[in-house]
């Protein structure tokens, strides 16, 4: 039996359609917060309409999973696309209507993204309560219409709702990461996410019209029918590309090689939107929409090897390049692709279980990191240099901050026995043993990346929580602050030369860190409820993530929660997990076993490592860096991690700059030639028929009437001698 | 009353009907629908070759009335009443129209003082 | 025939025409009111009017009454009528505050006593209404001297609109041309008519159509009935503004007022469809199935050979002739106008097609094109230059910066009227060619596609104008009207245009009703077995079974 014929039929349910308020709400507070811009409001009204809004669609989420029955419901809102035709071919209708699709997949993705919605909403209340006013009010109809479309791409029961709502989240991307629209390289950024994501969504587009051209249908349940029912031959040479496109869609949105590109540069958007877009939700969209179209992917075998292979080389890649990485919210950005890597690498070796609770246990602990990068991003004047920030654990105000920070960074690090272990774990052990699908060297990959993960994790939060007291505004920063908000800002004195600070290297011990009382003196402030309660939360909901798990072990329940929220739903694969019968040995040890044993090695070496390197013995890091830059065999290794693998100025000389020149090429073209030749042929020929029949138009009354006439004449002319033609 | 009128039909001694009642011969019917075709040539001619508004409108009721010839002869070529009734219709029609070509023409020649048609072309290419 | 039995259902078919009648009534009567604040009303009753007409024609409309009405499209006016007293309430708004304006401006500032004599809103919104009943009567028509009547009923109030709707001597020149043109085509399509009662012998619509048929079971529908087919359709050719009759639109369009010639872009073109959709009916399409003189069994399909011709070259003339002329115009009422004769152009296509497909999409595509021409139209009215309408390409000019709401409200229906994806205008031409398509009539379909890519030049310069060019001398005096509804009512269409294809599927199975029935009263009852799809372009072919 395929996964396609397992899933229930769904049923057609009005009696759901409250449902819909999910989709609603978001779009009501993006409307409000419009009209909020519009009448110049200063105050934080945006933010409380847009956390209730999302609060209340996380209640109707939860109201939704709290009764939902267990076979999947269509809800329909109302009929958007029904086209029929009669005539030749196999295929006679198009269908897209506006319903939702629920079922347990929809609901598991839903609630966690409506939740860290409302909550980062939130943090976001006091983050970016510098900006009140225009900016207040574009930030959350932002976050509103991402919301809305992040809806619509989940619960849509048809892909081309889905396509919409894909390209509502990537403009409501563009829209935040453009935020600070006066610095270029937020422009700069934005539209790179736009326009790498726009290769993506040509594939995903297109693999949505192949799926349309072969099985007559884009809404989930039909399709779903068409592949149980045998639609698939395997002959067509477009029915096997189909996945390769659809793929192509997830590796733009879910920033995997060799689009990956845009993640770590789409930081310049504020804290807040880099976690919850950036981290938690959007960028799952990928994981989302293969696990959706699982029963299609099942089919093609090579189609999930390769997505297995990408999702390790991704996550090996932006792991080395996050080594050496110094901008705090840059090595957690490399630390999103790489795990988002891991979350295909589980969905091709065949575990969807694994990649969802991977999704889920990430979603929380990332959203953690960024916010706490965030409280220190705000605290510290936009400082995210792991050099220039040292021993914060010490400055008053910022201890939740700093032990919230070392929560996200052990489940990033799969601290055994924590959620994120018991996710990572999962896939690396689908990869060693599951089956048919499983590729052991992908697993041993995995492995190592876990231990370069630890190494790098530990880096930032050694560097900047422990060892000595230091700290100093971001000069750029301070001087955007000053220059766009100086005035109304609530910590005006932030912007008073901020270039010396920069210049000089600011130290101050804990005790005299802002007791100075020198207006020269730069106030690190402190975070206060907004944020810290929504990190305390996210720190809870983080260790709470591994619940699931912690029932099965104590054998209160039999089957993992996500496995079961996956039931009944296209990814759904049975309720055992690979190893689970404990029939799989690695090194002739039982599967787990080795896991645990394995995984802990790489964890704490990976910690150990770090500690040596950054906190006990700051200088021998240095010391490394510089003797493998000494020798010319080894020099590639930290240059090429620090500049990326050059990634970027791979594709500026191989792809842009040719394209550029190309472009250059066109339009002098366009100029001289096809302005010259074609628009002078054929675009003026209407213009020439126009001046021709010009004179027509230009007689007074009688003139047109003699055109009217002669043209009825002729009319009845051809008529008469048409029916003599035809009469003899 | 028409079970009668059929038996006599079929005896025979149907009476005859008079002159006015019967279908006109195809003679009579061909003359009228030709001064109908006049009528709306002399019509189209003089709307287009005419300057003064209000010939121009006379014009186009000399079209109305071939209409209405047409109809009238079409009728009693058929022996069917309701072209006739249509006549009755285009007259009422064609008075309106008159009285909406009067205005506008008054209308009109109080603006620019003339009643030829080619004062008015401002408008154009 | 019809017998006094059949009267009471009839009737009630009629009331949205009753009730616009009342409407026209009580406003020509408030208009004459001696307080200001009873003249202003006018326009609001007459929108109560119609939409209580939308009302009305929703729920009095019966499958009983319809059928009792022996109409050729029983259910045409289930759909048309509602489309035109919703898109009419549309077409009343972009009026308010300019009619009028002079003499109400002296009034209020008491340099001029009230007259009666001067004042004329009341009858501009009363002929408006009454031409809109005229246009839905026209979906009731079962004989001609009805569809005759109902015709003049839509055309005679559009002339005096436009002599009255604004002082200028450019509108009175639009209005001798209107008129004068005008009665030269009722008089062709007269004519016509009085051909076709000579070949057919009957005035029924529904007796036509049976005598056409059995003609074209024996040797073909002769002389006459022919000659006077092309002659009724040559002469609402006028109305619908498509080749050889469209000569005027540019210049009446450009004089009348630029809420009379959005009106003049709808209302006369819905009634002269209608009347085709009607006239061409009794000549064929699909699905006929008659017993002809010697009893044999025929199934008839396609418009006679001459018809089917001169409507392809229409077609194809109207919507290149209207692109083209578009193209170089400095006014843009006038390049409106031309873009309103091609869309007539593609409307045509509906009527090669025919029954049920084409006549669905035509009228379909009808409240598209009225959704996003009123747009265009209101928007142009929501501005002034110095006391004067705003007509050329340099008066918008940047207009973003002053009047960001108008500029994008232009662009909008500009982007639609071309027909670019998300736009309603697509939706519309979707259906239209796809209908095409299907019936095999590829090359119209290939020469329509081609002129939708030549429109997108006008259509687009309409777009990027207002809010790419840099401000002209003359946009910077540009000034928004003195009422706020011409810029409501763009703001509605433009809205309409981009939400309106959210229910498009929905609108599309709506306007399916307006062919519903086409056929079933035939002399034998609609043979389902026969052909479906027109054979061709050139053919009409007899089949016998």
């Amino acid at each position: 039996m395929t996964l396609a014929q397992s899933i229930p039929t769904a049923t057609v349910s009005e009696s759901m359609s409250w449902v819909g308020l999910a989709l609603l709400f978001p779009l009501v507070s993006a409307v409000l917060c419009a009209l909020m811009a519009a009448f110049r409001f200063r105050g934080k009204g945006p933010a409380l309409v847009t956390a209730i809004a999302l609060g209340a669609s996380f209640a109707v989420i939860l109201r939704a999973y709290m009764t939902y029955s267990g076979t999947p419901v269509v809800i329909p809102i109302f009929d958007w696309i029904d086209f029929s035709w009669s005539g030749g071919g196999t295929f006679k209708s198009f269908a897209a209507n506006m319903s939702l699709y629920v079922d347990r997949l929809t609901l598991f993705w839903m609630l966690f993204v409506t939740g860290l919605g409302t909550l980062i909403t939130v943090y976001a209340s006091e983050y970016m309560e510098s900006d009140r006013g225009a900016g207040y009010c574009r930030f959350f109809f932002g976050i509103s219409i991402f919301l809305a479309s992040m809806t619509a791409l989940v619960m849509s029961d048809n892909l081309l709702m889905l396509y919409l709502g894909w390209e509502g989240v990537g403009l409501a991307s563009y829209l935040l990461i453009g935020y600070y629209y006066t610095r270029p390289s937020a422009v700069a950024a934005a539209k790179k996410a736009f326009i790498v994501n726009r290769i993506g969504d040509l594939g995903l587009a297109l693999g949505t019209f192949l799926i349309w051209s072969n099985y007559g249908t884009v809404q989930y349940d039909t399709l779903f029918a068409a592949l149980s029912s045998g639609g698939w031959s395997g002959a067509d040479w477009d029915k096997s590309l189909i996945p390769y496109l659809l793929m192509l869609g997830a590796f733009g949105k879910s920033a995997q090689i060799p689009l990956y590109v845009w993640l770590p540069d789409a930081m310049e958007g504020p804290t807040p939107v880099s976690a919850l877009i950036h981290a938690a939700t959007m960028v799952t969209a990928g994981v989302y929409h293969i696990a959706r179209m699982y029963p299609l992917f099942e089919l093609h075998p090579d189609a999930l090897a390769t997505v297995a292979w990408i999702g390790g080389g991704t996550a090996l890649l932006a792991a080395t390049i996050g080594m050496a990485q110094y901008d705090m919210k840059r090595v957690f950005a490399y630390s999103t692709i790489s795990q988002l890597g891991y979350m295909f690498l589980g969905l091709g070796v065949g575990s969807t279980f694994a990649a969802a609770y991977h999704t889920f246990t990430h979603a929380f602990f990332k959203a953690l990191l960024f916010l706490t990068a965030g409280a220190v991003m705000h605290g510290f004047g936009g400082q995210l240099d792991i050099r220039k920030l040292s021993g914060l654990l010490k400055v008053p105000g910022f201890r939740i901050v700093g032990w919230m920070m070392l929560v996200g960074c052990l489940w990033l690090s799969a601290l055994p026995y924590s959620a994120a272990f018991f996710s990572k774990d999962e896939i690396i052990l689908a990869a060693f043993i599951n089956g048919d699908r499983a590729i052991p060297a992908l697993g041993w990959i995995a492995l190592g990346t876990a231990a370069l993960t630890a190494y790098y994790t530990f880096r930032v939060w050694f560097r900047v929580w422990l060892g000595p007291v230091r700290y100093e505004p971001d000069p750029v920063e301070m001087a955007h602050m000053a220059a766009a908000h100086g005035a109304d800002h609530g910590h005006g004195d932030h912007g008073h030369d901020a270039a010396s600070h920069g210049a000089h290297g600011h130290s101050a011990s804990h005790g005299t860190g802002h007791g100075h009382g020198d207006s020269h003196d730069f106030h690190p402030h402190a975070p206060r409820l907004a944020i810290n309660g929504v990190l305390v939360i996210l720190g809870i909901g983080a260790v709470l993530a591994g619940l699931p798990n912690y029932l099965v072990m104590a054998g209160r329940e039999s089957e993992n929660w996500v496995q079961w929220m996956l039931a009944g739903s296209s990814a759904y694969q049975g309720a055992g997990v690979p190893g689970g019968d404990h029939s799989h040995t690695i090194l002739g040890m039982d599967a787990h076993r080795a896991m645990l044993l394995l995984g802990g090695c790489a964890t704490f070496g990976g910690i150990a490592v770090a500690a040596w390197l950054h906190l006990f013995s700051r200088a021998s890091a240095d010391r490394l860096r510089s003797a493998l830059l000494a020798n010319p065999l080894t020099r590639w290794i930290p240059l090429g991690a620090e500049r990326k693998w050059l990634v970027d100025e791979f594709y500026h000389w191989v792809l842009r700059l040719p394209l550029w020149i190309g472009g250059q090429i066109m339009s002098f073209a366009d100029r001289h030639v096809l302005d010259g030749a074609l628009v002078n042929g054929f675009g003026k020929l209407p213009l020439a028929l126009g001046r021709l029949f010009r004179p027509l138009y230009g007689g007074p009354l009688q003139g047109y009437a003699v055109t009217m006439a002669g043209g009825v004449a002729l009319v009845l002319a051809w008529v008469v001698w048409m029916w003599t033609r035809g009469a003899h | 009353m028409t079970q009668a009128l059929l038996a006599m039909a079929q005896d025979g001694t149907l009476p005859e009907l008079p002159e006015t009642l019967r279908a006109a011969p195809s003679g009579e019917i061909a003359a009228a629908l030709l001064i109908s075709a006049l009528l709306m040539a002399i019509g189209v001619v003089g709307f287009l070759s005419r300057r003064n508004m209000i010939i121009m409108f006379l014009c186009t009721e000399l079209m109305f009335q071939g209409a209405a010839l047409a109809m009238v002869a079409f009728s009693r070529h058929h022996m069917d009443v309701s072209g006739q009734v249509f006549v009755i219709f285009i007259l009422t029609v064609a008075a309106a129209e008159a009285a909406l070509a009067l205005g506008l023409v008054v209308l009109l020649h109080r603006r620019r003082e003339t009643l030829s048609a080619e004062a008015w072309g401002e408008l154009g290419e | 025939m019809m017998g006094m039995e059949s009267m009471g259902p009839r009737l009630g078919l009629l009331a949205p025409e009753m009730v616009l009648f009342a409407g026209a009534v009580l406003v020509s009567v408030i208009g004459l009111s001696r307080s200001a604040g009873m003249r202003r009303s006018v326009p609001l009753w007459c929108i109560v009017a119609l939409v209580a007409a939308a009302f009305v024609s929703v729920e009095t409309w019966t499958q009983e009454r319809a059928s009792a009405a022996q109409l050729l499209f029983p259910s045409m006016g289930s759909f048309v009528k509602p489309m035109l007293a919703l898109v009419g309430v549309l077409l009343v708004l972009p009026g308010i505050g300019a009619i009028d304006r002079g003499v109400e401006g002296a009034i209020a500032s008491g340099r001029q006593a009230f007259d009666a004599l001067r004042v004329m809103r009341g009858e501009h919104y009363a002929f408006a209404l009454f031409s809109i009943a005229g246009a839905m009567l026209l979906c009731g028509a079962s004989d001609l001297i009805w569809l005759f009547l109902a015709l003049e009923l839509v055309s005679l109030p559009t002339y005096i609109m436009v002599a009255l709707g604004r002082g200028s001597r450019k509108a009175q020149e639009a209005a001798v041309k209107y008129f004068f043109l005008g009665a030269l085509s009722t008089a062709l399509f007269l004519y016509g008519f009085a051909l076709i009662y000579g070949s057919t012998g009957t005035l029924q619509i529904a007796g036509i159509r049976d005598a056409f048929a059995a003609q074209a079971a024996g040797p073909g529908i002769d002389m006459t009935g022919l000659a006077g087919l092309c002659l009724a359709i040559l002469g609402l050719c006028f109305k619908i503004t498509a080749v050889p009759m469209h000569f005027y639109a540019p210049d009446v369009y450009e004089g009348a007022a630029v809420h009379v010639s959005a009106f003049l872009a709808f209302v006369p073109k819905v009634a002269g469809f209608v009347a085709l959709a009607v006239l061409l009916g009794t000549a064929g399409w699909t699905g006929h199935a008659l017993i002809a003189a010697d009893g044999v069994r025929v199934a008839y399909t396609g418009l006679p050979e001459p018809v089917a011709a001169v409507l392809w070259m229409s077609a194809v003339l109207t919507m290149t002739l209207g692109n083209v002329g578009a193209l170089m115009q400095r006014s843009i009422k006038r390049t409106l106008a031309y873009s309103s004769v091609s869309h007539s152009g593609y409307m045509m296509i509906g009527l090669i097609v025919g029954a049920p497909a084409g006549i669905n999409a035509l009228f379909f595509y009808l409240l598209c094109y009225g959704i996003m021409t009123t747009a265009s139209f209101a928007a142009l009215a929501a501005l002034e230059r110095s006391g004067e309408e705003v007509d050329s390409f340099d008066d918008i000019a940047g207009l973003r910066v002053r009047h960001p709401a108008v500029a994008w409200m232009l662009a909008i229906s500009a982007v639609s009227l071309v027909g670019i994806p998300p736009m309603v205008g697509f939706f519309g031409k979707l259906a239209l060619f796809m209908a095409a398509f299907e019936s095999g009539q590829v090359a119209l379909v290939a020469i329509a596609v081609v002129n939708s890519a030549v429109s997108a030049w006008y259509y687009l310069r309409l777009a990027i104008v207002p809010l790419v060019a840099p401000p002209s001398a003359r946009s910077a005096t540009v000034v928004s009207a003195p009422s706020r509804w011409p810029a409501i009512c763009a703001v509605v269409c433009g809205v309409g245009s981009v939400i309106v294809p959210l229910a498009a599927s929905r609108l599309l199975q709506a306007s399916e009703r307006a062919s519903e029935g086409y056929g079933a009263g035939s002399a034998v009852a609609g043979d389902e077995s026969g052909p479906k799809g027109s054979g061709g372009l050139y053919t009409s072919r007899l089949t016998r079974p």
